[in-house]
């Protein structure tokens, strides 16, 4: 069975201004063990609503959704404790220092090991031993990304969540986190993976499920994708699907 | 549960707190060093002001026609209390150090004015005083009005100070100077010993063979012990006090606890963790506690060593007695009640979108939460009552009658219950509360800002219902052309119940009939409204008379405010015009019409009903009125929710009002019915209420 396994799942919400949202509109997937799975769309498009939904901190208003065999709305602490979740507006504690930090979401998602080796593990594996020591509103926005790839990873979760992990990053560190994502992926992990930059999904998805509107239009490894539109890059494929759903 | 978890983070919490400088400088440090010196200037200056006003030579002018009495009274007071002084060395007395000195000047009053004298005396003749005008007749002070204070308040009439044809003696002072009003106070004192004395030796040269002084001597013994005294003062304020400190200690953690998070962002850090939310709920709400307690503590030990370096005085008599049962019982009393503190500031904190925002809200919050905590306070109201009931309220009426060393164990009891059930329903609220998706979104959502107009609507509506209010309380006190009945009303209603909702119709750009629900209803809603005038006015006289029980209102109170409502000045048909029919289509445009289409999506129905009339309730002002206009309140959102329109409630609000009116009128009171009464019309308005549900045409685009 599929780590993470996604059937119909929607989330309406209503909004003044908008009146009724329907945010996601009943997609369907599933992320194969292993694999980076992309989500790949515009802003708005209801991937950030979509990966909420699976970290349990939004409900869903339709359809279900498992994770390793947890559903989400039944069992939704069991299905928190197996996965790490990363986004751009999951910040840190300020007044912690990072190897506080690391230890603090080590301990509080029940690592089942030594929490102490574990915490100088990921210290030395991210290359924050010199700045271990020093409180989080002290880093540069560089080192708190650093610090909060290794509080996703503290304890050791088989399934990763990264909702467009590389915004407002320079190049280096954008190309750093594709790497640890990259290892983590080397390690059998399962990735579930968002962005709305093509280069970014082109080069590191195993599979992509293009979302527009709340809907999946396309879901596919990149080449299976091209033969269907005959595009070769995945900028175009994306406009062939968007364009084609408008 | 798991405790591994709420240890984690509730040391992390508390290391965080701690590392927040600022906080613990403005919460604990500031405080510390504030209050000594803030003690020894209090200390200073009043003995620097009791200094000056004994070594004050008080100056005054002698005037008027019966100056020479006014002098020889005087001198004979003066004697006395010379004469006094040499029988009575030692003996504490406020006119011991009284030094005078009368002065000529021209034009005292002006001098008075100039500070060149402290104060004038003007001694007029029986003719003279009969002559002022009606508003300087002095009225009786209260030592001199003995004989009026014995009778019952509403049936006293204030005999004259002053009888026809007697002489009259003025004392003129400046109210707003110290020294003015001291020396005046002080020699006001001197003239009514010195008539006193007069008084005594008339009646001995008269015959009376003992003392006057010997008749029928009053003395009053406490047999209360110092303890209970003091315990008495001390119980009063306790819980408010320990309401204080648990407030603005908790504040400072609790605050940032979840809307500062929120503004960081590491509250949804945290929310995707394992840690359930009544484990996340539980450690902030132990973190909140216990920073409470320990910044209660460490005031009190402030206060304490004042008191014990004598920077405080307590008074001389005080003796406080704390025996382990009594700390015991009051710990287990505050023990709910500290919980049920920090799950509000939970709430509030889970509530605001910021810290700033959070901050907001804290000082309503702040100064709300006093209200049950002072019922200590309020005279009459034992544990023995349907306070007993009432959050707050009866752990400060429990801590009284302990601290008085009255235990009445079934009834603490019952308080500890009614106090634990409180704080668990609050601890669950504040749990569900950090379940809810907006913590998260909320942030996010500005569509609405961006949109403007209709859309921005529901988040503005609140803020214009806060303003109204502050406007009708400001009016109502500081603008005296408004103290009549008739204008307070037109300025009332027209101005805030019905231009202000229409200037917000204009300002949001609204569709007028939506706004104000006007849709017309099926027939048989008409015969529902019949049944619901009456019905509806006793039920709420019914629900006052359960309020009464809980807080009671004195009957003079209600007696004047009656009159109040019915001047007999003005005629009833305008009365049926300003007070009916006016509040009827006024009020309802601006609570069932604006207010409840602005929060129609912010709650559910039956909270929506509860909520828009306890608002109705508050604008009532007078603290009595406030639960049976929100239950009339709640009755009318009802209506209007079920029928989709403004316009039952216009003719109920205005058929009942008119009705209390009638009945005012015609002296008909059904506030002292049998119970059966009261029943019966709430059966009559059920009935009313299920022929509105049969013939419901419901608001439209309620939050389902």
């Amino acid at each position: 069975m599929d780590p993470v396994v996604v059937r119909g799942l929607a989330k309406s919400f209503y909004d003044e201004a908008r009146g009724e949202v329907k945010a996601v509109q009943g997609i369907d997937f599933e992320c194969r063990a292993g694999e980076i799975f992309g989500l790949l769309g515009a802003n708005g498009a209801g991937k950030t609503t979509t990966l909420r939904m699976l970290s349990t901190v939004l409900m869903p208003t339709g359809g279900s959704a498992a994770i390793l065999g947890h559903d989400i709305s039944a069992d939704p602490t069991a299905v928190r404790k197996c996965l790490g979740f990363y986004s751009a507006s999951t910040a840190l504690y300020p007044r912690l220092t990072a190897r506080e930090t690391i230890e603090f979401f080590a301990r509080i998602n029940q690592y089942p090991g030594d929490v102490k080796q574990r915490v100088d593990f990921l210290v030395e594996r991210f290359g924050i031993s010199h700045y271990a020591s020093a409180r989080v509103d002290k880093l540069s926005s560089g080192m708190k990304q650093k610090v909060s790839i290794a509080r996703t990873v503290a304890h050791d979760p088989p399934i990763l969540i990264f909702d467009e992990p590389t915004v407002g990053l320079d190049v280096l560190n954008a190309l750093e986190i594709q790497e640890v994502i990259k290892e983590f992926r080397a390690q059998g992990k399962t990735i579930l993976f968002s962005t709305h930059i093509m280069s970014e999904a082109e080069k590191l998805c195993d599979r992509i499920a293009i979302i527009h509107g709340g809907r999946i239009l396309a879901c596919s490894n990149l080449e299976e994708l091209r033969q269907a539109t005959g595009e070769r890059y995945l900028e175009d494929i994306f406009v062939h699907y968007v364009r084609g759903q408008g | 549960m798991n405790w591994q978890t709420v240890r984690v983070i509730f040391s992390n919490e508390l290391r965080m707190m701690l590392r927040d400088r600022r906080a613990i400088i403005l919460a604990v440090v500031l405080p510390l060093l504030i209050w000594p010196v803030m003690f020894y200037a209090l200390k200073r200056t009043s003995e620097n002001r009791e200094k000056n006003l004994a070594a004050t030579v008080y100056k005054y002018v002698v005037t008027g026609s019966q100056a020479d009495q006014v002098r020889k009274l005087i001198a004979r007071g003066a004697a006395a209390l010379a004469r006094q002084e040499e029988r009575e060395k030692g003996a504490k007395d406020n006119l011991a150090d009284f030094k005078f000195q009368e002065v000529q000047i021209p034009d005292p009053a002006a001098g008075l004015k100039a500070e060149g004298i402290h104060f004038y005396l003007e001694g007029l003749s029986g003719p003279e005083a009969d002559a002022l005008p009606r508003k300087f007749d002095p009225k009786p002070r209260e030592a001199d009005a003995g004989a009026s204070k014995s009778k019952a308040p509403d049936q006293a009439v204030t005999p004259p100070l002053r009888l026809p044809g007697v002489p009259l003696m003025r004392i003129f002072f400046q109210g707003d100077r110290d020294a003015s009003q001291g020396g005046s106070s002080r020699m006001r004192e001197l003239l009514l010993r010195a008539r006193r004395m007069e008084r005594d030796g008339f009646l001995l040269q008269h015959g009376l063979s003992i003392k006057p002084e010997q008749v029928m001597p009053v003395r009053e013994t406490s047999v209360a012990s110092a303890a209970q005294i003091t315990g008495s003062y001390l119980g009063r304020f306790l819980t408010l006090y320990l309401m204080l400190f648990l407030l603005t200690g908790g504040s400072m953690v609790a605050l940032d606890s979840i809307a500062g998070e929120k503004e960081r962002g590491s509250l949804e850090t945290l929310l995707t963790t394992a840690a359930r939310r009544g484990e996340i709920v539980a450690a902030k709400q132990l973190i909140i506690v216990a920073v409470a307690l320990v910044i209660t503590i460490i005031q009190i030990g402030n206060i304490l060593a004042y008191v014990t370096f004598k920077v405080i005085k307590l008074p001389p008599d005080w003796v406080i007695e704390a025996p382990p049962a009594t700390i015991a019982t009051l710990l287990l009393l505050f023990i709910p009640l500290a919980a049920f503190t920090a799950s509000i500031l939970l709430m509030l904190s889970a509530y605001a979108k910021s810290y700033k925002e959070a901050q907001l809200y804290f000082f309503p919050v702040y100064l709300l939460s006093f209200v049950p905590a002072l019922a200590a306070v309020l005279p009459g109201i034992s544990l023995r009552s349907a306070i007993i009931l009432v959050p707050v309220a009866n752990v400060s009426v429990a801590v009284r009658e302990i601290m008085v060393g009255k235990f009445d164990w079934p009834m603490l009891a019952c308080v500890f219950i009614v106090m634990s059930l409180a704080a668990a329903w609050a601890v669950r609220a504040s749990a569900s509360m950090l379940s809810k998706e907006s913590l998260i979104t909320a942030g996010e959502v500005d569509a609405a800002d961006i949109a403007g107009g209709p859309a921005l609507f529901p988040k503005h509506v609140l803020r214009w219902y806060a303003l109204m209010g502050v406007a009708l309380f400001a009016a109502a006190l500081n603008v005296p052309q408004l103290s009549t009945l008739r204008a307070q009303l037109l300025f009332n209603e027209l101005v805030l119940f019905l231009l202000i909702p229409l200037l917000m119709i204009r300002k949001y750009r609204l569709n007028v009939r939506n706004a104000l629900a006007l849709r017309p209803v099926k027939p048989l809603v008409w015969l529902a409204v019949l049944l619901a005038i009456p019905a509806g006015n006793l039920t709420a006289v019914g629900v006052f008379r359960l309020a009464n029980l809980v807080f009671p209102v004195p009957q003079r109170m209600l007696e004047q405010f009656g009159r109040d409502l019915m001047p007999e000045s003005i005629p009833f048909w305008q009365l049926i015009l300003f007070a009916a029919i006016l509040p009827g289509i006024c009020e309802e445009v601006a609570f069932r019409g604006t207010l409840l289409y602005g929060l129609r999506r912010k709650l559910r129905p039956l909270p929506l009903a509860v909520s828009v009339g306890l608002i109705f309730g508050f604008f009532h002002i007078a603290l009595f009125r406030i639960i049976p206009t929100a239950f009339m309140g709640v009755m009318l959102t009802a209506m209007a929710l079920l029928t989709g329109s403004i316009f039952p409630g216009v003719l109920v609000h205005a058929g009942n009002n008119a009705l209390g009116l009638w009945m005012g009128k015609m002296e008909i009171s059904v506030g002292n019915l049998a119970w059966w009464w009261y029943l019966a019309a709430a059966a009559v308005l059920a009935l009313a209420f299920c022929i509105l549900y049969r013939a419901r045409t419901p608001y439209p685009d309620l939050r389902p």
